[in-house]
């Protein structure tokens, strides 16, 4: 729950935003500390108890480590390898060893599995430090200051994603504009809670018939209206939840990157990507795009590596084949529309062209929902159903 | 228009900080006090049946 619930309100932000507001700059970044890791504890023992509480010590070793990482050293690659090694163990441990086990029991299964607090997106911040530490693109900052940009838990849990070399200069400046701060972070509340209580959980009556039983007794009409419907749904939730981790950073007069900028209006699904989930679309160019050789490479290599993007967010999104195929599809697309453009050139701006390439980048990226949301049995069964009647 | 429009939108939700020139004058503050009571209210009335946000569990 966490951005809906009162606790996050009177426990966390309002005071943590308060106190930082009258201390002493040099104290701010502590009070983000103090708060966050109050935040992570009430949370994450919340859903998976004191094991849960304990991955609290993982951003105490990080930011440890963090201290070693100079340009060009080999303890950057070590905060690579420890991100993503915490991530595969955490969040695939039991999906891999199901594959390779995959006609019977599996003996390595870890029974007592669970994900801590937001560890897909902090992650990504580790990843993000050591890479750029490494390359000489941001300085190290203090242990507090450091501290402050992994427990700043307004983006904690799910984003937006952020950079610390875009977060240090906010954290060190004097904010001026705490009314204006306040009146456009609240105002950004209120929208997030608003798209949240009165779109997506509306929607929730529609959304959750997405499973085998219903999908195998409803008309094809009401298949298409409960897929549609979940586009809507995620698109409210998730936008949501960004309008309230903006807002609330807001009210530290921090600013945080935009996750979404109306990506169902996109003319098409390049565009569309480049304002869905804003902050992972470019954390992915950043971090596997160009270091896979992006748009320099050989042409099959080009299209090699957008697929491989993709199929990388897929799996990052979740443990499970559907994800997967999630992923390729939009790296089909993707591909496919580079293909296009090369063949084609440049788009049409004539305004039946543009509408219809605006309609068919809608029911394109909504086509791939089902795959979000069920298994993929379902799914093939959602289809069936949808399409063969 | 459509982009007036849109950065009327982006404003009363508080995505943009510059008020577009419908919302320029004196009296914008009022637009605002609605904008914020609306909400209020719609966060009241659909309260009641609120689930976990999805990326929650990614």
């Amino acid at each position: 729950m966490i951005f809906n619930t009162f606790s996050y309100y009177l426990l966390f932000l309002v005071p943590a935003a308060v106190l930082y507001r009258v201390v002493a700059r040099g104290l701010r970044p502590w009070v983000i500390v103090l708060f966050g890791s109050g935040f992570f504890l009430y949370f994450a023992y919340g859903m998976a108890g004191l094991w849960g509480a304990a991955c609290l010590l993982i951003f105490l070793w990080e930011s440890l480590v963090s201290r070693l990482y100079k340009p060009g050293s080999r303890w950057c690659l070590l905060g690579l390898v420890q991100s993503v090694v915490l991530l595969g163990i955490f969040k695939y441990w039991n999906f891999f060893t199901g594959l390779v086990f995959v006609h019977g029991a599996n003996p390595l299964r870890w029974q007592g599995a669970f994900l801590p607090l937001g560890i897909s997106f902090f992650t990504f911040e580790f990843y993000h430090f050591a890479w750029d530490r490494r390359a000489g693109r941001t300085e190290a900052g203090t242990l507090g200051e450091y501290l402050a940009f992994i427990l700043f838990f307004p983006t904690m849990v799910a984003g937006p994603i952020k950079r610390y070399q875009d977060f240090l200069p906010k954290l060190r400046q004097e904010p001026t504009e705490w009314n204006s701060d306040w009146e456009r972070g609240i105002t950004r509340i209120l929208t997030g809670l608003v798209k949240k209580f009165a779109v997506a959980d509306l929607l929730t009556a529609w959304t959750d018939h997405l499973n085998a039983h219903d999908v195998m007794l409803a008309q094809r009409p009401v298949l298409l209206l409960w897929g549609f419907a979940y586009g809507l749904k995620i698109y409210a939730d998730f936008s949501g939840y960004s309008d309230i981790a903006i807002g609330s950073a807001r009210l530290f007069g921090i600013r945080v990157p935009e996750n979404f900028d109306w990506p169902y209006g996109r003319r098409n699904i390049q565009r569309f990507w480049q304002c869905w989930h804003i902050s992972l679309t470019r954390w992915l160019t950043d971090y596997v795009y160009i270091p896979l050789g992006g748009s320099r490479v050989s042409v099959p290599r080009i299209y090699a590596n957008i697929i491989a993007v993709m199929l990388v967010s897929g799996l990052w999104h979740g443990a499970g084949l559907n994800f997967l195929v999630w992923g390729g599809w939009h790296g089909l697309l993707l591909a496919g529309h580079r293909l296009w453009r090369q063949l084609r050139g440049e788009a049409s701006t004539h305004p039946a062209a543009v509408f219809s390439s605006r309609v068919l980048t809608f029911i394109l990226a909504n086509a791939a929902w089902p795959f979000f949301c069920m298994d993929l049995h379902t799914v093939m069964l959602f289809y069936r159903r949808l399409l063969l009647g | 228009m459509l982009t007036g429009f849109r950065a009327g939108i982006e404003y009363l939700c508080g995505e943009r900080d510059d008020a577009p020139a419908l919302f320029a004058s004196r009296w914008a503050w009022l637009a605002r006090c609605a904008v914020w009571t609306l909400a209020i209210v719609l966060i009241y009335a659909f309260s009641g049946q609120s689930s976990k946000f999805i990326y929650i569990d990614f």
